[in-house]
């Protein structure tokens, strides 16, 4: 079965909706774009889809795992008014300041369009204009009031943002929740390249959930696989306006191989010495505090587990427009594919000897 | 449940020193069920053996509470707190710690009480020095608040509702059930130091292994004069947890709670609690994953020595758990 390219790909699992918590259908959609590429899905108890691509040879296999949350930021209704606007409250970590104006997605007993609403600028008290509204006074209108929403409508539905893949010049692509699909369009990649290649370690590509709300997936999807070697790939800050250098990776650069206290440094230098000997493009980017990514959470897993983490450079992070370079996340896939068939028993003993 | 519920909020039990309650609870589910443990961190836990899934339901017993810290030389006692609290809800309230003595919360003088902090504040037990006060208390000793409870029609004032709320729940939900025959195996914690970080809950469902889990505890509620947003009130049903600081309620348990919930025709609410967690959290992060609900009973002034909750909530939370607890639970949700 032929795969779709990447920027397809990356299209249809951004399009769906997957609020923390909620990523059964983006869980389907993902392992339908994955299928041809793996020998076993499942998923578990909290929704984690767990795709598993046997190695060749003797038993045992090393066990890789490769982890990308496939869940988003959103909204989440919390009363519905009688005036018709839903009050609403944050699924992961949202600037307000982004959401006046912007077209949502309510995922009650259908699909209903919504846009959160402002006050006109020329009924604001002074000095307003200069504040971003609080929660307490924003909502989501639907066009329906009262009774007539709570029809459609319940406490604890879910808010997505309504904007559509955007193919901006060149290999730059934006749209919603690219934080952390392109993550999974690394998996994708990498399974791609994985398929015309002969590697020893089974490999586990998860594409976790609740990452937005304290890495809950990837605590029990590692509890689960145990595996020898953890990656945790995510987004990082890549350059834009109004971000120092010192905090940022470069667009088109390649992925940021991370340094820092959930690295386990010999993954680190694998992975860079795997990506000079092959000429892939990447970028160290020291990552100083733990926490924040499932890298974290593999890391203290069980007993521990050597883990590192990879990033692709994305700006306008937590935005409806997070914008990401395609050739970053080829260049993820492929380095990771390299990085797993030189993978060995020796290697894997290594990452145990201090 | 009148009765039931005063003998277990006025009981002492801050969060590290749940002796006293544990032994309360211990003697009301003895009987109950086929064995009562408890583990190294001090839960409870009450098992009813049998075949089908296992199920953990779990309320948390600790309150919250404060630490002497230090004496001074004048016999006043310094303190810290043993879970949330706030300096301003101190002031005018008794303390006690275990062995009886009761103290007065005082502070400071202040420019402005906007400056009030835990550490501008002191106990007063009525020694006359130091040598007095610790014949009383030493550093290190723990206090919980001194109230008893009022029962006024359907209503409830008392401290620690928050959490013998849940924990008065579980006791009425063990005895309902008693000698009948269900399809789930259930194992009824009695949780430590949820005050302080979702302690106990963790290990107990790491020991447990459950299939399945549910937590009760106290919800807040939007339904007093210039109250925050939030669609819950006194009164009107239990609340099936759609969200809190620490979990998502997986939509297929959230969805069969309340399925369960309409065809008995229990009143319920869906609740988004904002700020703070429950055991659910620690629960279903355990091992593998753990599907798992949570069921509140709406509480004003939660974290004050005087709560307020209805008890019509609590007896349909009951209803709720025994329901759930009846139905084939590895069909509904596994």
């Amino acid at each position: 079965m032929a795969t779709v390219g990447l920027a397809e790909f990356l299209g249809n699992i951004i399009s769906e909706a997957g609020v923390s918590g909620h990523e059964d259908k983006v869980a389907a959609v993902v392992q339908k774009g994955m299928s041809g590429l793996f020998d076993e899905a499942r998923t578990d108890a909290l929704g984690n889809l767990i795709v598993l691509k046997r190695g060749i040879g003797r038993a045992p296999h090393p066990r890789v795992m490769l982890a990308a949350h496939m869940d988003e930021i959103g909204l989440m209704v919390t009363k519905i008014e009688d005036q018709g606007c839903l009050r609403v409250t944050q699924i992961g970590g949202i600037d307000r300041r982004i959401l006046p104006g912007l077209e949502v997605i309510v995922h009650g007993r259908k699909k209903l369009p919504g846009v959160v609403g402002a006050k006109p600028p020329h009924v604001q008290e002074r000095g307003e204009r200069e504040k971003s509204v609080k929660w307490e006074d924003l909502y989501v209108d639907i066009g329906l009031a009262g009774d007539e929403a709570r029809e459609l409508v319940q406490i604890g539905d879910t808010i997505t943002f309504a904007q559509t893949p955007i193919k901006l010049q060149g290999q730059f692509m934006a749209g919603k929740t690219m934080d952390d699909r392109a993550g999974v369009g690394v998996l994708y990649e990498c399974l791609r390249a994985l398929k015309t290649m002969r590697h020893h370690a089974d490999v586990y590509c998860v594409a976790t959930v609740q990452e937005e709300v304290g890495v809950r997936g990837a605590t029990t999807s590692t509890y689960g696989i145990v595996p020898d070697v953890g990656i945790a790939i995510d987004v990082g800050f890549g350059d834009q306006a109004s971000v120092p250098e010192y905090q940022s990776i470069s667009m088109d650069k390649g992925p940021g191989i991370s340094i820092g206290p959930a690295v386990h440094p010999a993954i680190h230098e694998r992975l860079k010495s795997v990506a000079g000997e092959l000429e892939i493009s990447v970028q160290v980017d020291p990552s100083p505090h733990p926490g924040g990514t499932d890298a974290f959470a593999i890391q203290i897993a069980r007993a521990g587990i050597p883990t590192a983490l990879i990033s692709i450079p994305l700006r306008y992070m937590h935005t409806a427009v997070e914008t990401v370079c395609l050739t970053d996340i080829e260049r993820a896939g492929r380095l990771l594919a390299e990085f797993i068939v030189r993978i060995d028993k020796k290697f894997v003993e290594g990452l145990k000897c201090f | 449940m009148k009765d039931l519920l005063k003998n277990l909020v006025e009981a002492f039990g801050p969060a590290g020193n749940e002796g006293p309650i544990r032994e309360i609870l211990r003697t009301e589910v003895e009987g109950l069920v086929d064995e009562v443990k408890v583990d190294a961190l001090g839960n409870l836990i009450a098992i009813r053996k049998g075949s089908g899934p296992r199920v953990m339901i779990a309320a948390h017993m600790d309150e919250i509470g404060v630490i002497v810290t230090h004496i001074d030389e004048k016999g006043f006692l310094r303190f810290s707190n043993i879970g949330g609290i706030s300096p301003f809800m101190l002031i005018g309230q008794r303390v006690v710690f275990a062995n009886g003595t009761v103290g007065a919360f005082g502070a400071e003088k202040l420019d402005d009480i906007k400056d009030l902090k835990l550490n501008k504040m002191f106990i007063d037990i009525g020694a006359k020095d130091e040598k007095s006060a610790k014949e009383k208390v030493t550093i290190g000793d723990i206090g919980a608040f001194y109230r008893q409870a009022n029962f006024q029609g359907d209503r409830v004032i008392a401290k620690s509702l928050d959490n013998r709320a849940g924990c008065a729940v579980l006791v009425k939900t063990l005895k309902e059930l008693a000698g009948r025959e269900i399809p789930n195996q259930v194992y009824a914690v009695f949780t430590v130091q949820e005050e302080l970080g979702l302690r106990g809950a963790k290990t107990a469902a790491y020991g447990v292994n459950p299939d399945v889990g549910f937590a009760v505890d106290v919800t807040g509620t939007g339904d007093t004069p210039e109250a925050p947003t939030m669609a819950v009130k006194l009164g009107e049903g239990p609340t099936i947890k759609v969200k809190d600081s620490v979990v998502l309620t997986h939509p297929r348990v959230r969805q069969f709670m309340m399925e369960v919930a309409k065809n008995k025709g229990i009143p319920y609410q869906l609740e988004i609690l904002e700020r703070g967690g429950t055991d659910t959290g620690p629960i279903h992060l355990t091992r593998e994953g753990v599907p798992s609900g949570a069921i509140s009973v709406p509480t004003r002034y939660i974290h004050t020595p005087s709560e307020m909750a209805d008890i019509n909530d609590m007896e349909n939370a009951v209803k709720l758990f025994v329901a759930i607890l009846e139905a084939k639970l590895d069909e509904a949700i596994l």
